[in-house]
This record gives C-alpha cells, sequence and structure tokens, in this order.
C-alpha cells in the first residue's frame, strides 16, 4: 500500500516544478517502474485519480512504463532477467553480478499546458 | 496563448526523501552512530530478537519504533532499559525518512553507538524506503515457511543480512532450510546469513558479533574521513 506514498510524492514534485515554470495545468505523467519495485498498476492508478483531485493534475492520465530485470555478468558478460532470479551468474557462477535495471522509481515525463515561453 | 508540449522530468519519485536519507546519513556519519533497520512480518520476532538484543550488547543503543498503532513495543523496549520513540504510521503500512528526521532529536543522541529502527511489520512496503541506515537486516522466522526469500525478493536483495529467527520451532514445522538459504544466497550473495533463537539463545553470539563488527566498521570509517 505504499503507493499512495509515492503518488503524492509524485503529485508534490510535479506542484514544485509547475509553480516554478508557470504550468497551468498537467494532462499526463508518464513513470518508469521497475519490475523489482513492488508496486501494484491497478492500486497506482486508483491512487492517482484520488490524490489528483483538487490539484493542477486533475483529470490527467498516468503512464506506467515497466522496466524488466537485467543482470549483468562482469565477468563472462551474460545476462539475464527474471527467469534466473538472483545475483548469482548461471552461466560462469560469479557472485558479483549486478542488476543493470529494474529498480527504476522515476518520473519520467509530463504533458502540460502552459503559456508556450521556455523557461530556465 | 496557451500551449500543450511534453516536458522530460526523469526524476527519481521519492527524491524529496531520498534528500531527507541522505541529511541523516550523514548527521549519523560524523557522530559514528550505525543505524539498523529491522524489517519483517509481523511475528517473526522483531521485538523479541531486539528485546534480547539489547540485553546482550556492552554498547549505547536507542531503539525508534515503528507501528501503525500503539506504544506496546516501544514500552516493551523501555522495560530493557534503552531509550525508544514510539512513531504510530496510523494505517501506513511502513516508516519513511522525513519522520526518522524528526525523530531523531528525541534520542539521547550523546555517545550513542547504534540505533534501531524496528519497522512496521511488513516485509513489501518497508524495504521500499531509504531511513538513511547502515543496514536494513531482513528478518523471517521459521513457522513463515521457506518460500518468502523469492516472493520478496527486494528486501532479502537489499539486506546487509538476513536473520532466521525461531529455529528451535524447527522440529516442529516443516521448513526447507536448504531451499530458504539457497534462495537467500541466490538474491544476496554477499549478505551475511544467521539464524537465531531469542528463546534459547542459538545463534545469538553471532548476531551480537555483528552489530559489534558494524559498530566498529562504521566508527573506522569516520576515524579515516
Amino acid at each position: 500500500m505504499h503507493e499512495f506514498s509515492l503518488i503524492s510524492s509524485v503529485i508534490d514534485s510535479l506542484e514544485n516544478y509547475a509553480a516554478e515554470q508557470g504550468w497551468k495545468k498537467i494532462n499526463k505523467v508518464t513513470l518508469r517502474i521497475g519490475a523489482m519495485r513492488q508496486v501494484i498498476p491497478a492500486t497506482m492508478q486508483f491512487a492517482f485519480k484520488t490524490a489528483c483531485d483538487g490539484t493542477l493534475l486533475e483529470g490527467a492520465e498516468l503512464e506506467l512504463v515497466d522496466v524488466p530485470i537485467i543482470v549483468c555478468c562482469p565477468r563472462c558478460g551474460h545476462s539475464w532477467g527474471e527467469e534466473h532470479m538472483g545475483m548469482i551468474c548461471p552461466y560462469c557462477g560469479c557472485d558479483d553480478a549486478q542488476m543493470s535495471q529494474g529498480m527504476e522509481l522515476e518520473i519520467d515525463s509530463v504533458e502540460v499546458e502552459d503559456d508556450g515561453e521556455e523557461k530556465d | 496563448m496557451m500551449a500543450r508540449r511534453k516536458i522530460d522530468i526523469q526524476q527519481a519519485v521519492m527524491a524529496a526523501d531520498l534528500g531527507y536519507a541522505a541529511k541523516i546519513r550523514s548527521f549519523l556519519n560524523e557522530r559514528g552512530i550505525l543505524m539498523v533497520n529491522l524489517i519483517g512480518s509481523p511475528g517473526s520476532g522483531k521485538t523479541t530478537l531486539l528485546e534480547h538484543t539489547l540485553k546482550g550488547l556492552d554498547l549505547k543503543c536507542a531503539v525508534i519504533e515503528g507501528d501503525v498503532a500503539t506504544d506496546r513495543d516501544a514500552l516493551r523496549i523501555q522495560a530493557t532499559g534503552t531509550p525508544s520513540v514510539q512513531i504510530n504510521t496510523n494505517g501506513g503500512c511502513h516508516l519513511e525518512a522525513n519522520w526518522i528526521d524528526s525523530t531523531l532529536e528525541k534520542l539521547p543522541l550523546d555517545n550513542l553507538d547504534l540505533i534501531f529502527i524496528e519497522n512496521v511489520g511488513n516485509l513489501v512496503c518497508p524495504a521500499e524506503f531509504d531511513l538513511g541506515e547502515d543496514y536494513k537486516v531482513a528478518i523471517s522466522s521459521l513457522p513463515e515457511g521457506s518460500d518468502k526469500p523469492l516472493k520478496y525478493p527486494l528486501l532479502f536483495s537489499e539486506a546487509g543480512a538476513v536473520v532466521l529467527t525461531k529455529v528451535d520451532l524447527k522440529p516442529y514445522i516443516d521448513f526447507d532450510e536448504l531451499l530458504y538459504w539457497d534462495d537467500v544466497t541466490r538474491l544476496n550473495p554477499h549478505g551475511r546469513r544467521l539464524r537465531v533463537s531469542s528463546v534459547t539463545g542459538e545463534g545469538m553470539q553471532f548476531w551480537l558479533k555483528l552489530l559489534y563488527d558494524w559498530c566498529d566498521e562504521k566508527k573506522r570509517r569516520v576515524q579515516a574521513q
């Protein structure tokens, strides 16, 4: 149920941006969510719909982009995903594998309405 | 004239909370205080392990207790003579760094060696939130079953140590311990692995030794700065 916390962080951040940048309305928010993050998409959508009421984001669309897990072996160069869940290389046994993606929890982009002037 | 446009943000969702976590980390680094974040299911034995740990450790400790409701755990900790502060989340499933930040000042920070955070009982959400700790510790008990690591991979892969509690119940429970440790190792090859019973004291010396080692390592790191 941490989805409500995540969505309220997203709204706080974007309201700050909007105040700085002069956005009048935010029509769409795109988040990138790694598969390691235990986020339930339907709960995110529900939290977003509920928490956006009365903000610049009211009625906005939420797009969730899933980022699959990729783990890479620094020794043999192989990579794998969730089918081999784990940090030990299934090809050479190296235990120093690194997750190159799958931990994302990012605001990727927004679609906004403003007066059309670029601001720094 | 209103214009519609797409703007790249590429910022962490939890940027504000990560800021608090970084602030806490640097505050504790300056003072050489270790912070350990205990995460496990309700009933996994976190508070009991903590009570026995506090009685066994010859270190200056304090405890931040996170619970949805009541101050029962904080009272249990205070009975050991250790200062503790209760945070009630009132329904929230995890602790967040901004709450830890405002709670630290309620602890007697002078000459403190170690702060334990006992997170809200939950294997999912607390794993997502950086509280500025040095280590997360995953606590799971034998009666919960041997399939927990792969079902909750984030916690078990991030933990500095995985502690299997209630091992004294092994004769009574069908628990595939080989599978359990095999899955923990797959997720977290370098994490420390411990099996303890707070009731019989089995394995407690290794857990206490790990905490002393982590404290020493932290003090050495601070002196080297």
